[in-house]
Protein backbone atom coordinates (compact mmCIF):
# COMPACT_ATOMS: atom_id res chain seq x y z
CA UNK A 1 0.00 0.00 0.00
CA UNK A 2 1.12 3.51 -1.13
CA UNK A 3 1.52 6.34 1.00
CA UNK A 4 -1.28 8.08 -1.18
CA UNK A 5 -3.86 5.19 -0.67
CA UNK A 6 -2.88 4.97 3.26
CA UNK A 7 -3.65 8.90 4.22
CA UNK A 8 -6.95 8.15 2.27
CA UNK A 9 -7.70 5.68 4.50
CA UNK A 10 -7.13 7.43 6.88
CA UNK A 11 -9.00 10.34 6.46
CA UNK A 12 -12.01 8.01 5.19
CA UNK A 13 -11.37 6.76 9.28
CA UNK A 14 -11.66 10.02 10.80
CA UNK A 15 -14.68 11.04 8.62
CA UNK A 16 -16.88 7.67 9.50
CA UNK A 17 -15.72 8.03 12.95
CA UNK A 18 -16.93 11.86 12.90
CA UNK A 19 -20.45 10.81 11.25
CA UNK A 20 -20.10 7.52 14.14
CA UNK A 21 -19.81 10.18 16.86
CA UNK A 22 -22.52 12.74 15.47
CA UNK A 23 -24.96 9.65 15.12
CA UNK A 24 -23.85 8.74 18.96
CA UNK A 25 -24.31 11.85 19.91
CA UNK A 26 -28.06 12.48 18.69
CA UNK A 27 -28.84 8.81 19.83
CA UNK A 28 -30.18 10.37 23.95
CA UNK A 29 -30.84 7.35 26.26
CA UNK A 30 -32.23 7.50 29.44
CA UNK A 31 -29.11 7.19 31.42
CA UNK A 32 -26.75 9.19 29.03
CA UNK A 33 -25.95 12.40 31.85
CA UNK A 34 -25.55 9.44 34.49
CA UNK A 35 -23.11 7.42 32.33
CA UNK A 36 -21.24 10.71 30.83
CA UNK A 37 -20.74 11.46 34.77
CA UNK A 38 -19.61 7.98 34.86
CA UNK A 39 -17.32 7.95 32.52
CA UNK A 40 -15.25 11.20 33.79
CA UNK A 41 -15.13 9.76 37.10
CA UNK A 42 -13.60 6.38 35.57
CA UNK A 43 -11.06 8.74 33.72
CA UNK A 44 -10.08 10.72 37.23
CA UNK A 45 -9.43 7.82 38.53
CA UNK A 46 -7.49 6.23 36.10
CA UNK A 47 -5.42 9.25 35.44
CA UNK A 48 -4.36 9.48 38.98
CA UNK A 49 -3.08 5.84 38.04
CA UNK A 50 -0.66 7.07 35.71
CA UNK A 51 -2.88 6.23 32.54
CA UNK A 52 -2.25 9.27 30.08
CA UNK A 53 -5.16 8.41 27.28
CA UNK A 54 -7.43 5.80 26.93
CA UNK A 55 -9.25 4.05 24.04
CA UNK A 56 -12.65 5.69 23.55
CA UNK A 57 -14.17 1.83 23.70
CA UNK A 58 -12.35 0.90 26.79
CA UNK A 59 -13.08 3.72 28.54
CA UNK A 60 -16.65 3.60 28.10
CA UNK A 61 -16.41 -0.20 28.96
CA UNK A 62 -14.78 0.34 32.11
CA UNK A 63 -17.35 3.23 33.44
CA UNK A 64 -20.35 0.55 32.28
CA UNK A 65 -18.88 -1.85 34.87
CA UNK A 66 -18.70 1.09 37.10
CA UNK A 67 -21.79 1.46 37.20
CA UNK A 68 -22.80 -2.44 37.17
CA UNK A 69 -20.68 -2.67 40.23
CA UNK A 70 -23.01 0.01 41.75
CA UNK A 71 -26.28 -1.32 41.10
CA UNK A 72 -24.82 -4.61 41.84
CA UNK A 73 -24.07 -3.55 45.48
CA UNK A 74 -27.34 -1.79 45.84
CA UNK A 75 -28.81 -4.73 44.65
CA UNK A 76 -27.51 -7.09 47.10
CA UNK A 77 -27.44 -4.71 50.03
CA UNK A 78 -30.99 -4.72 49.63
CA UNK A 79 -31.56 -8.22 49.17
CA UNK A 80 -29.79 -8.94 52.64
CA UNK A 81 -31.80 -6.06 54.29
CA UNK A 82 -35.53 -7.73 53.08
CA UNK A 83 -33.94 -11.21 54.39
CA UNK A 84 -33.53 -9.49 57.55
CA UNK A 85 -36.93 -8.43 57.34
CA UNK A 86 -36.24 -4.03 56.93
CA UNK A 87 -36.39 -2.41 54.14
CA UNK A 88 -34.07 0.22 54.43
CA UNK A 89 -30.36 -0.86 54.51
CA UNK A 90 -28.05 -0.58 56.80
CA UNK A 91 -24.07 -0.81 57.21
CA UNK A 92 -23.89 -4.48 57.74
CA UNK A 93 -25.82 -5.00 54.52
CA UNK A 94 -23.35 -3.15 52.63
CA UNK A 95 -20.50 -5.05 53.76
CA UNK A 96 -22.47 -8.34 53.50
CA UNK A 97 -22.64 -7.06 49.83
CA UNK A 98 -19.22 -6.53 49.13
CA UNK A 99 -18.49 -9.41 50.65
CA UNK A 100 -20.61 -11.37 47.77
CA UNK A 101 -18.96 -9.21 45.23
CA UNK A 102 -15.76 -9.49 46.77
CA UNK A 103 -15.92 -13.23 46.72
CA UNK A 104 -14.75 -13.32 42.77
CA UNK A 105 -11.46 -12.20 43.66
CA UNK A 106 -11.19 -13.03 47.33
CA UNK A 107 -10.35 -11.22 50.62
CA UNK A 108 -8.82 -12.28 53.92
CA UNK A 109 -11.33 -14.21 56.40
CA UNK A 110 -13.49 -14.95 53.58
CA UNK A 111 -13.36 -18.38 54.21
CA UNK A 112 -14.04 -17.99 57.96
CA UNK A 113 -18.02 -18.72 58.21
CA UNK A 114 -18.19 -16.90 61.50
CA UNK A 115 -16.22 -13.90 61.25
CA UNK A 116 -17.93 -10.71 62.60
CA UNK A 117 -18.87 -8.44 59.87
CA UNK A 118 -17.66 -5.18 61.32
CA UNK A 119 -14.19 -6.76 61.17
CA UNK A 120 -14.37 -8.18 57.75
CA UNK A 121 -11.56 -8.40 55.20
CA UNK A 122 -13.54 -5.97 52.64
CA UNK A 123 -13.72 -3.33 55.11
CA UNK A 124 -9.75 -3.46 56.32
CA UNK A 125 -8.96 -3.33 52.50
CA UNK A 126 -11.49 -0.76 52.17
CA UNK A 127 -10.16 1.37 54.98
CA UNK A 128 -6.58 0.53 53.79
CA UNK A 129 -7.01 2.24 50.02
CA UNK A 130 -8.54 5.17 51.78
CA UNK A 131 -5.42 5.58 53.61
CA UNK A 132 -3.07 4.81 51.14
CA UNK A 133 -5.10 6.82 47.85
CA UNK A 134 -4.60 10.26 46.99
CA UNK A 135 -7.83 12.14 47.37
CA UNK A 136 -9.50 13.17 43.76
CA UNK A 137 -13.01 14.89 44.03
CA UNK A 138 -15.17 15.15 41.35
CA UNK A 139 -14.39 17.98 38.21
CA UNK A 140 -17.91 19.54 38.20
CA UNK A 141 -20.23 20.58 40.37
CA UNK A 142 -23.02 18.55 40.00
CA UNK A 143 -26.79 19.34 40.38
CA UNK A 144 -29.16 16.22 42.05
CA UNK A 145 -30.85 14.23 39.82
CA UNK A 146 -32.61 13.67 38.31
CA UNK A 147 -34.49 16.51 38.42
CA UNK A 148 -37.81 16.12 39.78
CA UNK A 149 -40.68 18.24 38.23
CA UNK A 150 -43.04 20.00 40.40
CA UNK A 151 -46.98 18.87 38.91
CA UNK A 152 -49.82 21.40 39.44
CA UNK A 153 -52.12 18.98 39.90
CA UNK A 154 -55.62 19.47 39.12
CA UNK A 155 -57.52 20.27 42.95
CA UNK A 156 -60.39 18.02 43.79
CA UNK A 157 -63.66 18.31 44.74
CA UNK A 158 -63.18 18.40 48.08
CA UNK A 159 -60.35 20.21 47.84
CA UNK A 160 -61.83 23.07 46.08
CA UNK A 161 -64.97 22.83 48.54
CA UNK A 162 -67.41 22.24 45.30
CA UNK A 163 -69.93 19.57 45.34
CA UNK A 164 -69.17 16.93 43.04
CA UNK A 165 -72.73 17.43 40.17
CA UNK A 166 -74.06 13.61 40.33
CA UNK A 167 -73.94 11.51 43.94
CA UNK A 168 -71.95 8.83 42.29
CA UNK A 169 -68.82 11.06 41.76
CA UNK A 170 -67.11 11.41 45.15
CA UNK A 171 -65.58 14.02 46.29
CA UNK A 172 -61.92 13.19 46.33
CA UNK A 173 -61.79 13.04 42.31
CA UNK A 174 -60.55 15.94 40.08
CA UNK A 175 -62.84 18.53 39.39
CA UNK A 176 -64.51 19.02 36.38
CA UNK A 177 -63.02 21.15 33.75
CA UNK A 178 -64.70 25.04 33.49
CA UNK A 179 -67.76 24.65 31.17
CA UNK A 180 -66.60 27.33 28.86
CA UNK A 181 -63.21 25.11 27.53
CA UNK A 182 -65.45 22.81 25.81
CA UNK A 183 -69.11 24.08 24.91
CA UNK A 184 -69.27 25.04 20.94
CA UNK A 185 -69.63 29.04 20.78
CA UNK A 186 -72.39 29.36 18.06
CA UNK A 187 -71.98 33.14 17.67
CA UNK A 188 -69.31 34.94 15.63
CA UNK A 189 -67.45 34.91 11.94
CA UNK A 190 -65.05 32.71 12.67
CA UNK A 191 -67.10 29.85 13.87
CA UNK A 192 -69.56 30.30 10.77
CA UNK A 193 -66.55 29.75 7.96
CA UNK A 194 -65.39 26.90 9.89
CA UNK A 195 -69.02 25.29 9.61
CA UNK A 196 -69.53 26.21 6.27
CA UNK A 197 -66.04 24.56 5.21
CA UNK A 198 -67.16 21.65 7.48
CA UNK A 199 -70.56 21.21 5.43
CA UNK A 200 -68.56 21.24 2.31
CA UNK A 201 -66.29 18.71 3.13
CA UNK A 202 -69.79 16.92 4.16
CA UNK A 203 -71.63 17.48 1.27
CA UNK A 204 -68.78 16.29 -0.75
CA UNK A 205 -68.14 13.13 1.64
CA UNK A 206 -71.89 12.67 0.72
CA UNK A 207 -71.15 12.75 -3.03
CA UNK A 208 -68.66 10.28 -2.45
CA UNK A 209 -70.33 7.93 -1.12
CA UNK A 210 -73.54 8.41 -3.58
CA UNK A 211 -71.44 7.88 -6.57
CA UNK A 212 -69.58 5.03 -5.60
CA UNK A 213 -72.91 3.67 -4.84
CA UNK A 214 -73.95 3.75 -8.64
CA UNK A 215 -70.72 2.00 -9.57
CA UNK A 216 -70.96 -0.49 -7.14
CA UNK A 217 -74.70 -1.34 -8.94
CA UNK A 218 -73.34 -0.97 -12.11
CA UNK A 219 -70.61 -3.32 -11.86
CA UNK A 220 -73.08 -5.52 -10.60
CA UNK A 221 -75.79 -5.17 -12.86
CA UNK A 222 -73.03 -5.87 -15.82
CA UNK A 223 -72.09 -8.84 -14.19
CA UNK A 224 -75.74 -10.28 -14.44
CA UNK A 225 -76.51 -9.27 -17.86
CA UNK A 226 -73.85 -9.00 -19.61
CA UNK A 227 -72.98 -6.68 -22.06
CA UNK A 228 -76.93 -5.25 -21.68
CA UNK A 229 -75.64 -2.19 -19.63
CA UNK A 230 -78.61 -1.05 -17.40
CA UNK A 231 -76.81 1.32 -15.38
CA UNK A 232 -79.25 3.21 -12.66
CA UNK A 233 -78.01 6.59 -11.72
CA UNK A 234 -81.24 7.93 -11.01
CA UNK A 235 -79.88 8.27 -7.04
CA UNK A 236 -77.28 10.85 -8.34
CA UNK A 237 -78.26 14.51 -8.65
CA UNK A 238 -77.50 15.80 -11.69
CA UNK A 239 -75.98 18.91 -9.82
CA UNK A 240 -74.16 17.14 -7.35
CA UNK A 241 -72.66 14.70 -9.83
CA UNK A 242 -71.59 18.23 -12.21
CA UNK A 243 -69.97 19.19 -8.78
CA UNK A 244 -68.28 16.04 -8.09
CA UNK A 245 -67.38 15.87 -11.67
CA UNK A 246 -65.25 19.17 -11.45
CA UNK A 247 -63.91 18.32 -8.60
CA UNK A 248 -62.21 14.70 -9.41
CA UNK A 249 -62.50 13.10 -12.69
CA UNK A 250 -62.90 9.50 -11.45
CA UNK A 251 -65.43 10.21 -9.44
CA UNK A 252 -68.13 11.41 -12.17
CA UNK A 253 -70.91 8.95 -13.05
CA UNK A 254 -70.04 6.13 -15.55
CA UNK A 255 -71.32 7.13 -19.25
CA UNK A 256 -74.32 5.22 -19.97
CA UNK A 257 -74.54 2.82 -23.11
CA UNK A 258 -75.18 3.91 -26.39
CA UNK A 259 -74.00 7.95 -25.05
CA UNK A 260 -70.65 7.47 -26.39
CA UNK A 261 -69.47 6.12 -29.93
CA UNK A 262 -67.20 3.70 -29.58
CA UNK A 263 -65.30 2.08 -32.41
CA UNK A 264 -65.70 -1.60 -32.54
CA UNK A 265 -63.20 -3.80 -32.79
CA UNK A 266 -62.45 -5.18 -35.82
CA UNK A 267 -61.16 -9.02 -36.02
CA UNK A 268 -58.05 -9.72 -38.09
CA UNK A 269 -58.26 -11.34 -41.83
CA UNK A 270 -55.95 -14.10 -40.42
CA UNK A 271 -58.83 -15.20 -37.76
CA UNK A 272 -61.53 -15.74 -40.63
CA UNK A 273 -59.16 -17.68 -43.19
CA UNK A 274 -57.97 -20.33 -40.40
CA UNK A 275 -59.17 -23.70 -40.29
CA UNK A 276 -62.00 -24.94 -38.00
CA UNK A 277 -59.23 -26.45 -35.63
CA UNK A 278 -58.17 -22.77 -34.87
CA UNK A 279 -61.76 -21.90 -33.94
CA UNK A 280 -62.61 -24.95 -32.52
CA UNK A 281 -59.62 -24.23 -30.36
CA UNK A 282 -60.49 -20.55 -29.52
CA UNK A 283 -63.91 -22.06 -28.06
CA UNK A 284 -62.25 -24.11 -25.84
CA UNK A 285 -59.84 -21.61 -24.52
CA UNK A 286 -63.01 -19.40 -24.12
CA UNK A 287 -65.03 -21.81 -22.22
CA UNK A 288 -62.15 -22.97 -20.09
CA UNK A 289 -62.31 -18.70 -19.57
CA UNK A 290 -65.83 -19.01 -18.73
CA UNK A 291 -66.02 -21.57 -16.59
CA UNK A 292 -64.51 -21.14 -13.16
CA UNK A 293 -61.27 -23.48 -11.74
CA UNK A 294 -63.83 -25.07 -8.80
CA UNK A 295 -66.34 -26.12 -11.35
CA UNK A 296 -63.41 -27.32 -13.50
CA UNK A 297 -62.31 -29.48 -11.13
CA UNK A 298 -65.75 -31.22 -10.00
CA UNK A 299 -66.48 -31.49 -13.49
CA UNK A 300 -63.07 -33.47 -14.53
CA UNK A 301 -64.65 -36.71 -13.64
CA UNK A 302 -67.87 -36.13 -15.44
CA UNK A 303 -66.04 -35.06 -18.25
CA UNK A 304 -65.43 -37.70 -21.25
CA UNK A 305 -62.34 -36.01 -22.50
CA UNK A 306 -60.37 -33.89 -20.07
CA UNK A 307 -57.31 -34.61 -22.17
CA UNK A 308 -58.56 -33.12 -25.08
CA UNK A 309 -59.19 -29.34 -23.68
CA UNK A 310 -55.66 -29.63 -22.33
CA UNK A 311 -54.16 -30.24 -25.52
CA UNK A 312 -55.71 -27.45 -27.38
CA UNK A 313 -55.64 -25.29 -24.34
CA UNK A 314 -51.28 -26.24 -25.92
CA UNK A 315 -52.28 -25.68 -29.73
CA UNK A 316 -54.13 -21.90 -28.14
CA UNK A 317 -50.09 -21.01 -26.49
CA UNK A 318 -48.68 -20.76 -29.89
CA UNK A 319 -51.74 -19.28 -31.72
CA UNK A 320 -53.22 -15.48 -30.55
CA UNK A 321 -56.72 -15.41 -30.11
CA UNK A 322 -59.63 -12.80 -29.91
CA UNK A 323 -59.84 -10.20 -26.35
CA UNK A 324 -62.67 -10.99 -24.80
CA UNK A 325 -63.67 -8.88 -22.04
CA UNK A 326 -64.92 -11.07 -18.98
CA UNK A 327 -67.22 -10.00 -16.55
CA UNK A 328 -66.24 -11.93 -13.55
CA UNK A 329 -68.76 -14.45 -12.98
CA UNK A 330 -68.81 -15.79 -9.32
CA UNK A 331 -72.15 -17.71 -10.00
CA UNK A 332 -70.81 -21.59 -10.13
CA UNK A 333 -72.01 -24.20 -12.31
CA UNK A 334 -71.82 -27.48 -12.02
CA UNK A 335 -73.07 -27.65 -16.16
CA UNK A 336 -70.04 -26.22 -16.99
CA UNK A 337 -67.90 -28.83 -18.56
CA UNK A 338 -64.71 -27.83 -20.42
CA UNK A 339 -65.25 -30.39 -23.58
CA UNK A 340 -67.68 -28.52 -26.00
CA UNK A 341 -67.43 -31.58 -27.84
CA UNK A 342 -69.21 -33.55 -25.79
CA UNK A 343 -72.97 -33.67 -27.22
CA UNK A 344 -74.07 -33.82 -23.85
CA UNK A 345 -73.46 -30.42 -22.56
CA UNK A 346 -76.71 -28.88 -23.91
CA UNK A 347 -78.22 -31.62 -21.75
CA UNK A 348 -76.52 -31.84 -18.80
CA UNK A 349 -76.74 -27.39 -18.45
CA UNK A 350 -80.23 -27.92 -18.27
CA UNK A 351 -80.53 -30.54 -15.74
CA UNK A 352 -78.33 -28.23 -13.50
CA UNK A 353 -81.06 -25.28 -12.72
CA UNK A 354 -81.57 -21.68 -13.66
CA UNK A 355 -78.05 -20.82 -13.12
CA UNK A 356 -77.12 -21.55 -16.02
CA UNK A 357 -79.26 -19.42 -18.11
CA UNK A 358 -77.46 -16.62 -17.89
CA UNK A 359 -73.69 -18.31 -18.31
CA UNK A 360 -75.38 -20.27 -21.62
CA UNK A 361 -76.37 -16.87 -22.84
CA UNK A 362 -73.45 -15.00 -22.11
CA UNK A 363 -71.76 -17.78 -23.74
CA UNK A 364 -73.76 -17.78 -27.40
CA UNK A 365 -72.98 -14.06 -27.41
CA UNK A 366 -69.76 -14.72 -26.99
CA UNK A 367 -69.73 -16.99 -29.69
CA UNK A 368 -71.95 -14.32 -31.85
CA UNK A 369 -68.99 -12.09 -31.63
CA UNK A 370 -66.70 -14.50 -32.30
CA UNK A 371 -68.26 -16.32 -35.31
CA UNK A 372 -69.20 -13.01 -36.93
CA UNK A 373 -66.58 -13.17 -39.83
CA UNK A 374 -66.91 -17.05 -40.09
CA UNK A 375 -68.18 -18.94 -42.57
CA UNK A 376 -68.65 -22.01 -40.49
CA UNK A 377 -71.20 -22.10 -37.81
CA UNK A 378 -70.13 -23.73 -34.45
CA UNK A 379 -72.52 -26.47 -34.38
CA UNK A 380 -70.63 -27.61 -37.72
CA UNK A 381 -67.58 -28.80 -36.02
CA UNK A 382 -69.35 -30.79 -33.33
CA UNK A 383 -68.73 -34.42 -34.05
CA UNK B 1 -15.06 -18.05 83.85
CA UNK B 2 -13.03 -19.51 81.30
CA UNK B 3 -15.96 -19.30 79.23
CA UNK B 4 -16.62 -15.79 80.30
CA UNK B 5 -13.01 -15.08 79.67
CA UNK B 6 -13.16 -16.53 76.13
CA UNK B 7 -16.20 -15.20 75.04
CA UNK B 8 -14.40 -11.73 76.33
CA UNK B 9 -11.41 -11.55 74.16
CA UNK B 10 -13.80 -11.89 70.80
CA UNK B 11 -15.98 -9.53 72.10
CA UNK B 12 -12.94 -6.80 72.53
CA UNK B 13 -12.46 -7.59 69.04
CA UNK B 14 -15.91 -6.97 67.96
CA UNK B 15 -15.55 -3.96 69.80
CA UNK B 16 -12.30 -3.11 68.05
CA UNK B 17 -13.63 -3.71 64.75
CA UNK B 18 -17.06 -2.04 65.62
CA UNK B 19 -14.91 1.21 66.81
CA UNK B 20 -13.13 0.88 63.80
CA UNK B 21 -15.65 0.54 61.34
CA UNK B 22 -17.46 3.59 63.43
CA UNK B 23 -14.22 5.36 63.24
CA UNK B 24 -13.83 4.70 59.29
CA UNK B 25 -17.22 5.61 58.23
CA UNK B 26 -17.15 9.05 60.42
CA UNK B 27 -13.74 9.89 58.41
CA UNK B 28 -15.64 9.58 55.26
CA UNK B 29 -17.29 12.46 55.38
CA UNK B 30 -13.86 14.39 55.29
CA UNK B 31 -12.75 12.16 52.31
CA UNK B 32 -14.39 13.27 49.04
CA UNK B 33 -14.31 9.99 46.70
CA UNK B 34 -13.58 10.54 43.23
CA UNK B 35 -17.23 9.40 41.84
CA UNK B 36 -19.90 11.80 42.92
CA UNK B 37 -22.60 11.64 45.78
CA UNK B 38 -25.32 11.98 42.98
CA UNK B 39 -24.36 9.49 40.90
CA UNK B 40 -24.17 6.81 43.47
CA UNK B 41 -27.32 8.10 45.10
CA UNK B 42 -29.21 7.65 41.48
CA UNK B 43 -28.19 4.57 40.23
CA UNK B 44 -28.41 3.17 44.21
CA UNK B 45 -32.02 4.63 43.90
CA UNK B 46 -32.71 3.06 40.84
CA UNK B 47 -31.62 -0.34 42.22
CA UNK B 48 -34.02 -0.17 44.89
CA UNK B 49 -31.25 0.84 47.79
CA UNK B 50 -32.59 3.22 50.60
CA UNK B 51 -31.00 4.62 53.33
CA UNK B 52 -30.91 8.00 54.24
CA UNK B 53 -27.38 7.98 55.44
CA UNK B 54 -25.01 9.67 53.58
CA UNK B 55 -21.86 7.81 54.94
CA UNK B 56 -23.39 4.57 53.21
CA UNK B 57 -23.44 6.38 50.08
CA UNK B 58 -20.01 7.19 51.11
CA UNK B 59 -18.83 3.73 51.74
CA UNK B 60 -20.62 2.66 48.24
CA UNK B 61 -18.62 5.37 46.40
CA UNK B 62 -15.60 4.44 47.81
CA UNK B 63 -15.94 1.11 47.44
CA UNK B 64 -16.95 1.44 43.60
CA UNK B 65 -13.50 3.47 43.36
CA UNK B 66 -11.30 0.96 44.75
CA UNK B 67 -12.91 -1.75 42.98
CA UNK B 68 -12.31 0.67 39.48
CA UNK B 69 -9.05 1.34 40.44
CA UNK B 70 -8.01 -2.22 41.15
CA UNK B 71 -9.23 -3.16 37.62
CA UNK B 72 -7.01 -0.27 36.49
CA UNK B 73 -4.15 -1.23 38.12
CA UNK B 74 -3.87 -4.98 36.65
CA UNK B 75 -4.64 -3.22 32.95
CA UNK B 76 -1.74 -0.88 33.38
CA UNK B 77 0.75 -3.89 34.67
CA UNK B 78 -0.48 -5.61 32.16
CA UNK B 79 0.45 -2.59 29.24
CA UNK B 80 3.74 -2.12 31.12
CA UNK B 81 3.97 -6.00 30.69
CA UNK B 82 3.61 -5.84 26.80
CA UNK B 83 6.03 -2.55 26.58
CA UNK B 84 8.65 -3.96 28.10
CA UNK B 85 8.23 -7.01 26.14
CA UNK B 86 9.18 -5.36 22.67
CA UNK B 87 12.73 -4.44 22.66
CA UNK B 88 13.36 -3.98 19.16
CA UNK B 89 13.82 -0.56 18.71
CA UNK B 90 15.48 2.13 21.38
CA UNK B 91 13.75 5.01 19.84
CA UNK B 92 10.17 3.08 19.84
CA UNK B 93 10.14 1.81 23.35
CA UNK B 94 11.10 5.63 24.73
CA UNK B 95 8.34 6.73 22.64
CA UNK B 96 5.91 4.38 23.97
CA UNK B 97 7.27 4.79 27.79
CA UNK B 98 5.99 8.32 27.81
CA UNK B 99 2.38 7.09 26.72
CA UNK B 100 0.58 4.44 28.30
CA UNK B 101 -2.95 4.04 26.69
CA UNK B 102 -6.05 2.15 28.65
CA UNK B 103 -6.77 -0.03 25.19
CA UNK B 104 -9.78 -3.02 25.46
CA UNK B 105 -7.36 -5.74 25.37
CA UNK B 106 -5.41 -4.89 28.72
CA UNK B 107 -8.52 -4.21 30.17
CA UNK B 108 -10.44 -7.37 28.97
CA UNK B 109 -7.92 -9.37 30.25
CA UNK B 110 -7.43 -7.46 33.11
CA UNK B 111 -11.52 -7.77 33.85
CA UNK B 112 -11.91 -11.37 33.49
CA UNK B 113 -9.86 -12.18 36.92
CA UNK B 114 -12.48 -10.11 38.49
CA UNK B 115 -15.18 -12.46 36.74
CA UNK B 116 -16.04 -9.76 33.95
CA UNK B 117 -15.97 -11.23 30.85
CA UNK B 118 -15.88 -8.51 28.09
CA UNK B 119 -14.97 -9.62 24.60
CA UNK B 120 -14.49 -6.83 21.71
CA UNK B 121 -14.13 -7.06 17.97
CA UNK B 122 -11.04 -7.13 16.33
CA UNK B 123 -11.76 -5.16 13.99
CA UNK B 124 -15.07 -3.53 11.74
CA UNK B 125 -14.60 -4.66 7.96
CA UNK B 126 -16.05 -1.52 6.43
CA UNK B 127 -12.71 0.00 5.10
CA UNK B 128 -9.70 -1.35 3.07
CA UNK B 129 -7.12 -0.85 5.85
CA UNK B 130 -9.18 -2.60 8.96
CA UNK B 131 -7.28 -4.71 10.87
CA UNK B 132 -4.29 -4.20 9.73
CA UNK B 133 -2.62 -1.72 12.10
CA UNK B 134 -5.25 -1.63 15.01
CA UNK B 135 -3.25 0.05 17.70
CA UNK B 136 -2.17 2.96 15.87
CA UNK B 137 -5.78 3.24 14.39
CA UNK B 138 -7.07 3.79 17.93
CA UNK B 139 -4.68 6.04 18.58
Amino acid sequence: MSDGDGKDTVKFLSEKENLLSKRKKKRLGTDEFAQAIARIAVAQVCESLGFQSFQQSALDTLADVGVRYIRELGKTALAFANLANRSQCNVFDVIQGLEDLGSVQGFSGASDVNHPLSGSGVVRDIIRYVCQAEEIPFAYLLPVFPVVKERTLNPSFAQAEENPPDEHIPSWLPKFPDPETYVDLSSGNEKDTEKEVVNKNQQVEEQHIKVERPLLNLQQKLICNGSEAGIAVEQVDAAKAQRAAESNPFLAPPIQFGEKEVSVPALPAKLSDDTLGYHQSCEVLESNLLALEPSLQANEAAASGPCEPQDSRKILLNGRPNIHFKFGNRKKSLGMVTSPRNEGIEKSSLWFGDDCDEIDKKRRRAEKVLWENTEYPPEASYL
Amino acid sequence: MNGQSSQQQPKDGRHDDDAALTEFLASLMDYTPTIPDELVEHYLAKSGFQCPDVRLTRLVAVATQKFIADVATDALQQCKARQSAVIKDKRDKQQKDKRLILTMEDLSKALREYGVNVKHQEYFADSPSAGLDAASREE
